[in-house]
């Protein structure tokens, strides 16, 4: 026999790969490209009619990305392997269950990033005649790293209805992130609109507080995911 | 000396209140075996457990001396060809193959001429750089099969291979397992049909409701179900004439009537057989239909079960 134990950085670019093929061979990335373009086309037509718009503004229109992106990529890829059992295929091979949600991640989070950041450059530079802030760029590379972490542990979870779940959930943070409330504290697009220094222009609290919902996510999806069974 | 492969000892298997495998001590040496029982008997379960799937509820599951659910050595030794037929449709079966390879071990260089191996040895070499979504049942199930021995492994998990083939198909998959026995690898393939177990080994392990019914070698496993009645229905435009040709024979246990047909309890079917061809000739009875009702696993299982079953 010539298999060896396969390294999990193997593991997790193996699966990166194919989940790119994926996700580049179905409709799912034409349907994200259509969604990401809407803020571009709110930033255009307000220029057109104002001569102006704000990068707050425009940050209120991206926003609901962070909650259907995620959920439309991660949740459903890592759903659908579950519900259809095609996970029976990768559980029983020698790798670690926790790399195959990362290889997802590795190959799903910068499509979402690319998507999500491309759209808020494209229509804040189209809606206000300048690039917005490197700040609020990197603001929003965090929030999809954390929003997409939430999505993974939510399918997790609930892998039948891991998607609607997190469009649900991140909605709703949404709905609380802008809400003047301690509660706020808890929203993940809130602690991004924090971290954009779109508001208080404090970085390190924002940033402490969205590691620590995306870790607390994520402990809780890598317990479930040790124990899932199919 | 032999080495023990797998090793279950009372092992138990639940999902929530549902009831999956019961219970289950068995060890397996080598060779190819058959688990045979009807659907929902426990054989996926059992087969999930050995591929690392799925964690015993209770009691001891270890194959090549570890527990295939926690140890990716052990499960580097295992191919496992689930039941279901669903997969990454959006991939060609050489894409799906090579993958699966590389994440079993097989190294970059080679992975992909072994997926192409793989692919060629179950006859769809033509077919490797076609999507799986097009593919057919028969297909997909050649396919599945790659993945599973794409990495060379010492212990194959085939649950239900030979379901939605072709009788070509079917063959040729039939005779890469008994190749796969002959190099030296055990091989474990579920079925519920009889034949199709037949056609692969005679070291079977009946699996029924959950617990280990019988165990040994295919033709003992015959014998003890030849011990109990044999029913046979003819139909017939005569069928007390017919019943009266046989009712002193000391190998008929009993007959009975339902509309239009006899129905006979043999426990001689080959002498019962012969002796209703004669009758048939000799009488002029014209039968319309003839069926034993014990070609069915169904009726095997409850044959097992009512003789007391663990053997």
């Amino acid at each position: 026999m010539t298999a060896q134990t396969p390294s999990t950085l193997a593991s997790v670019v193996t699966l990166a790969s194919v989940t790119l093929k994926r996700v580049t061979r179905g409709k799912a990335l034409w349907v994200g490209a259509a969604i990401a373009l809407l803020p571009i086309l709110y930033g255009n037509a307000v220029h057109l009619t104002r001569h102006t718009a704000t990068p707050g503004e425009i940050f209120v229109l991206l926003r609901p990305l962070l909650a259907l992106l995620p959920a439309m990529f991660i949740s459903a890829s890592i759903g659908e392997d579950i519900e259809d059992r095609t996970s029976a295929y990768l559980w029983s091979r020698p790798i670690a269950r926790w790399a195959i949600i990362a290889g997802k991640l590795v190959a799903l989070v910068p499509v979402i990033t690319v998507l999500i950041v491309g759209s808020w450059l494209s229509a804040v530079a189209g809606g206000t005649g300048a690039l917005p802030s490197l700040a609020s760029s990197a603001a929003l590379i965090a929030a999809c790293i954390a929003t997409s972490l939430v999505a993974a542990a939510i399918a997790v979870l609930v892998p039948k209805h891991g998607m609607a779940l997190t469009i649900g959930y991140l909605l709703l943070d949404n709905f609380f992130g802008a809400l003047p409330l301690s509660l706020a504290q808890l929203s993940l697009t809130h602690q991004a609109h924090e971290l954009a220094q779109l508001g208080d222009p404090a970085v390190i609290k924002p940033a402490i507080a969205l590691a620590a919902i995306a870790a607390a996510w994520t402990a809780i999806g890598l317990a479930r995911i040790r124990r899932l069974e199919v | 000396m032999t080495t023990d492969i797998v090793v279950a000892e009372r092992c138990s298997k639940w999902y929530g209140h549902v009831l999956g495998v019961s219970d289950v001590s068995w060890r397996l040496t080598g060779g190819i075996v058959g688990l045979l029982g009807p659907n929902g008997a426990g054989k996926s379960t059992l087969m999930k457990m050995m591929g690392g799937l799925l964690e015993p509820s209770r009691g001891a599951l270890a194959v090549y001396d570890g527990s295939p659910f926690r140890d990716l050595a052990v499960r580097r030794r295992i191919g496992y060809a689930p039941e279901h037929e669903q997969t990454w449709d959006e991939l060609t079966a050489l894409e799906l193959v090579t993958a699966m390879a590389r994440l079993a071990g097989v190294p970059r260089g080679t992975a992909g001429r072994a997926a192409k191996d793989a692919l060629a040895q179950m006859g769809m070499a033509s077919a490797m750089h076609r999507r799986v979504r097009g593919f057919s049942k028969g297909m997909r199930q050649r396919t599945k099969l790659a993945t599973a021995l794409v990495h060379d492994p010492d212990l194959l998990l085939l649950d239900e291979p030979l379901t939605g083939v072709d009788p070509a198909a079917r063959a040729d998959i039939v005779d890469r397992i008994k190749q796969l026995g002959a190099a030296g690898k055990t091989v474990i393939v579920s079925s519920h049909v009889l034949y199709e177990i037949e056609a692969l080994t005679t070291d079977i392990l009946v699996i029924y409701r959950g617990q280990v019914l019988a165990e040994g070698n295919v033709y003992e496993i015959r014998q003890l179900i030849d011990r109990r009645p044999h029913r046979i229905r003819v139909e017939c435009d005569q069928p007390r004439a017919l019943a009266s040709t046989l009712a002193r024979e000391a190998h008929v246990a009993r007959l009975g009537f339902e509309r239009g047909s006899v129905l006979i309890e043999t426990t001689d079917p080959d002498r019962c057989y012969d002796q209703l061809a004669e009758a048939v000739l000799d009488t002029g009875i014209a039968v319309t239909a003839l069926s034993s009702l014990d070609n069915n696993l169904g009726a095997v299982f409850e044959y097992l079960t009512g003789e007391g079953g663990r053997r």
